[in-house]
């Protein structure tokens, strides 16, 4: 910033917008798609905002769905930057410091759809400044919704603020100094734990829901995060590799296989141990489990889903850990993409609606999303896509750019 | 035992600490409802001043029973029955009635006490002076002091009644006490509830 | 169509509060509110199709930006229930009387449920719906009866959705409503500090302050909350008029509602309209802090009950049998 040649941050931004917007006829088609989505999805907010959440499948039984579970996960997802950060910064793995940043990227649009769906799923968006340390009335440390509001955003600060910085500096063609952004990625990694751990307390301390009332929620929330997470990051580096002039060493998608291995295997393990609960000596706190997997007084809209979603995860497991061809891309991406959607279903709806579900008076009812929770949804991922886009695609130019520059200069 | 529920609140403050939580104050029981409710002991002797508590106690009088040295006061009866004063018709001698069923009581429905022993209206009105309820024992009732005639079977009622386990009070947690008469809700001659519908109904959560 | 005048007279009220009178975090709101004021086009406004700088508009604007009523100085209560008041005449043409009368001193308000002798008749649940102005389209009711079979205690058992006569042999009558906890984790729980309990034991619930993220509602384990999906829909000659602020006034879409023992009513001395209306007198009120009140007689003659006692939430409603 001292030098004069230095560009502003302002065009620094521009700059990467134009990247973000520009590209081949396939990447214009995806462009719009992610456009179209969004629009879509703003409309179909503009009518909820209008006509109030009861445009939702939500009622006063049900009183969180589609918004929420998708949040939930998410947030997982941001955490699991934590498994590239980790070895990147602490063991000095070469190969994960040149992918990190676009895990970073990964996070910081989980991230941004987090905090979206959660303003999505307010009844008052307009009052959120309530919400707002100094400006409103900040119940901390007594609600744990406050906590997730610091972590969240905190965050999403430290996971923007690191690479913006590095990218920044490289984008100007000098070197990041190591020393000052160090220590926010040692606190990132703290950070990424407290996330998804104080998410799941968010659940884990409501003794009035039975099904979240268990200490094993917030030990499981980590392990599916840390199996999804790295999942989605796999198939990200895969699209990158094959889609773009980008090219991504297999060794990295192999040493995230072994993330993803371990972290699945362990989720499984805890899966297994909740269902034994359960289901060895069912009680009425067991209500919930036996909605969720076979159905209570003839209501049964998550059967099928959350079986398919453990035999999903089941298979993506098996297929990483004992497939013959295990580190071969073809058997690593599809298992990845098994893994996550059957995560993405088993935490996300699997785990919020039955929560809800029966009523604490015993009343059971199904939970249907409608169009306009669905477009919502689909609109805020598309933000989430294209945040991620912006990011990883304005990243991989800065550094392409910078080591072209240091090889000149070198030679 | 002093110095282990030390230790124990020594633990719980130090949890408090840990977690900054307000929750772990459970763990004293100081301020739970049945101690508060337990240290209560002065009486609300003069009710509060609550705006709307000046109530009209016509057609009410003072309850021949007390709750607790707290006199109280009984909806009336005797401005509410259909043919009061009794004495009009039934004034010492046979009163021959031809149309019975319409002038007469011929409407009433006696369905009080138990199958093998029903009741008659002797046991109840008083045979001499018709103006009056008479107990088992011919000790005279008020009709506006039934709950006294009542309670003499329906003993435990009648002390839940008057305690305030049983029965209305009317309008007003504050201010004098008020309370409706058993008649208010029980028809004497056929006490039971009667079956009904429901005012409303709570919409099926699943459709 | 407003003067002009009004208009200056409305922003210099607006100016003055930002600089003249006590400074803190209030005057900042205040200040943001007269920077939205002079720079968005007032999408709070939202609807209204009259000038942007119409009475409506300006008395909305600074509805928005009031605080927590918690926070609120006796002024600052009397001014925003002037403004609603103002507001319903405006847009509805009502005439209502909102009150925002505080706690008596030395009561606490407790409840009890004569489980033997309710019959079902769910007279209760009129009488709420009526008197608290819950919206009628989506049919909220803040009272459930569940009907359970001799044999049970237990509400998860029993039937909420009945519709049949009343009552029903071998078969008991359960109403479960905001049971007023102690120890509420709805309160422990609200990320705003939206919804507190007052000094005579009513948790109540600033309807202007919630922003309607429901987790109050995931944490009630007695199901006492209810949200207000839509606009709440009341005809208006079923509207009672005579309002708390923290009761029955009309309540914001996107807010959470709950039962407040009809604070509106019970501050004043009267019962609440479930106790008034009861048919079969099973429904004792009074306060907990009188020796000599009806609901100390209960808890001390009778064998009371709490409905699940164990999570340690300590509500203020019993159940008790004959």
């Amino acid at each position: 910033m001292n030098k004069t040649s230095d560009k502003s941050f302002f065009t620094f931004f521009m700059d990467g917008l134009r990247w973000t917007l520009t590209g081949n006829t396939i990447y214009q088609v995806y462009m719009g798609l992610l456009f179209i989505c969004m629009t879509i999805g703003f409309y179909a907010y503009t009518v909820q905002f209008n006509q109030g959440l009861s445009v939702t499948g939500m009622n006063n039984i049900v009183s969180w769905g589609l918004y929420i579970s998708n949040f939930t996960f998410l947030v997982g997802v941001a955490a699991a930057a934590v498994m590239l950060i980790l070895p990147a910064y602490i063991f000095r793995d070469k190969d994960f410091h040149k992918v990190v940043i676009i895990g970073e990227g990964v996070a910081a649009g989980a991230l941004v759809m987090c905090l979206a769906f959660i303003i999505v799923d307010l009844g008052g968006p307009l009052n959120a400044w309530h919400l707002m340390p100094v400006i409103g009335v900040f119940n901390w440390p007594s609600s744990i919704l406050t906590w997730d509001v610091i972590v969240l955003n905190g965050y999403l600060l430290l996971n923007l603020g690191v690479p913006l910085y590095i990218l920044f500096c490289h984008y100007n063609n000098r070197e990041a100094d190591e020393r000052k952004y160090r220590p926010f990625v040692i606190l990132s990694i703290f950070w990424a734990f407290a996330i998804h751990l104080t998410t799941a307390f968010l659940y884990e301390g409501l003794p009035a829901r039975p099904f979240w009332n268990n200490p094993l929620l917030g030990p499981r929330f980590l392990a599916s995060a840390f199996a999804a997470g790295p999942a989605l990051i796999a198939i990200v580096l895969t699209i990158i590799h094959k889609w773009t002039v980008f090219k991504i060493e297999t060794g990295i998608i192999n040493k995230l296989r072994i993330i993803i291995v371990v972290a699945a295997i362990i989720n499984l393990i805890m899966l297994f141990s909740e269902v034994f609960k359960e289901f060895y000596f069912p009680t009425h706190h067991s209500l919930s489990a036996e909605y969720l997997f076979f159905g209570l007084d003839g209501h049964n809209a998550l059967v099928p889903r959350i079986w398919f979603a453990i035999s999903i995860n089941i298979i993506g497991t098996l297929m990483l850990a004992l497939s013959p061809r295990r580190n071969a891309p073809r058997v690593i991406i599809p298992a990845s993409v098994l893994l996550f959607t059957g995560i993405w279903i088993e935490k996300g709806i699997g785990l919020i609606v039955p929560g809800l579900i029966p009523s604490p008076m015993g009343e059971v009812t199904d939970y249907i999303p409608t169009w306009v929770e669905l477009w919502v949804t689909a609109g805020i991922f598309a933000l989430g896509i294209f945040v991620v886009t912006m990011l990883v695609k304005s990243a991989l130019i800065i550094e392409e750019r910078y080591e072209r520059q240091k090889a000149a200069v070198s030679s | 035992m002093k110095t282990v529920s030390e230790f124990y609140k020594m633990a719980m403050v130090v949890m408090q600490v840990v977690f900054l939580f307000y929750g772990c104050q459970q763990g004293s029981h100081d301020n739970d409802v049945n101690s508060r409710i337990k240290n209560a002991k002065t009486v609300m002797e003069s009710q509060p001043e609550t705006g709307e508590t000046t109530m009209v106690l016509s057609n009410t009088v003072i309850a021949q029973v007390k709750h607790k040295d707290v006199p109280f006061r009984v909806e009336t009866r005797k401005d509410v029955m259909e043919r009061f004063k009794c004495s009009e018709c039934h004034i010492g001698k046979k009163v021959h009635v031809t149309k019975a069923d319409k002038v007469a009581h011929g409407n009433i429905k006696k369905l009080h006490g138990n199958k093998e022993r029903p009741l008659a209206c002797n046991t109840c009105h008083m045979k001499d002076e018709r103006d009056f309820l008479v107990t088992e024992k011919g000790v005279k009732i008020d009709f506006n002091h039934s709950y006294q005639l009542c309670g003499h079977c329906h003993f435990r009622e009648k002390a839940d009644w008057v305690g305030g386990a049983h029965g209305k009070r009317v309008s007003f947690w504050a201010g004098e006490r008020v309370v409706q008469n058993c008649t208010e809700c029980h028809d004497p001659h056929s006490p039971k509830l009667t079956k009904r519908w429901p005012k409303t109904y709570s919409l099926p959560l699943s459709e | 169509m407003m003067s002009s005048k009004y208009i200056q007279e409305e922003f210099s009220d607006i100016i003055d509060d930002i600089f003249d009178k006590k400074t803190g975090r209030r005057s900042f709101l205040k200040g943001m509110a007269g920077l939205a004021a002079a720079g968005s086009s007032l999408t709070l406004a939202g609807c209204s199709n009259n000038s942007p700088f119409s009475e409506e508009n300006i008395l909305r604007l600074k509805e928005y930006f009031k605080g927590n009523f918690t926070l609120m100085s006796q002024e600052d209560k009397n001014a925003t229930i002037k403004r609603l008041e103002r507001l319903a005449k405006i847009k509805d043409g009502l005439d209502l009387k909102i009150s925002s009368k505080g706690p008596i001193p030395n009561v606490l308000f407790g409840f009890a449920l004569n489980v033997s002798r309710c019959e079902g008749f769910m007279d209760c649940v009129q009488a709420c719906v009526d008197e608290n102005n819950i919206d009628r389209k989506t049919k909220t009711q803040c009272i459930r009866v569940f009907e359970i079979e001799h044999g049970e205690m237990n509400v998860q058992s029993g039937n909420g959705k009945y519709f049949h006569e009343v009552p029903v042999d071998n078969h008991f009558y359960m109403g479960v409503q905001c049971f007023q906890c102690e120890n509420a984790p709805c309160i422990k729980a609200c990320p705003t500090k939206a919804t507190w309990r007052e000094d005579d034991g009513i948790v109540v619930v600033d309807y202007n302050w919630c922003i309607g993220c429901r987790y109050c509602q995931a944490a009630c384990p007695y199901w006492g909350r209810r949200f207000n999906w839509n606009d709440p829909y009341i005809p208006a000659e079923e509207l009672t008029r005579k309002q708390h602020y923290l009761g029955n006034r009309i309540r914001p879409k996107g807010t959470m509602e709950k039962c407040t023992f009809c604070i509106q009513r019970t501050r004043t001395g009267r019962l609440p309209a479930c106790v008034e209306i009861c048919p079969t007198g099973s429904r004792v009120f009074g306060n907990l802090l009188d020796p000599k009140s009806e609901i100390r007689f209960v808890l001390e003659n009778k064998k009371v009950f709490r409905m699940k006692e164990d999570l340690g939430t300590d509500p203020k409603f019993w159940y008790f049998v004959d």
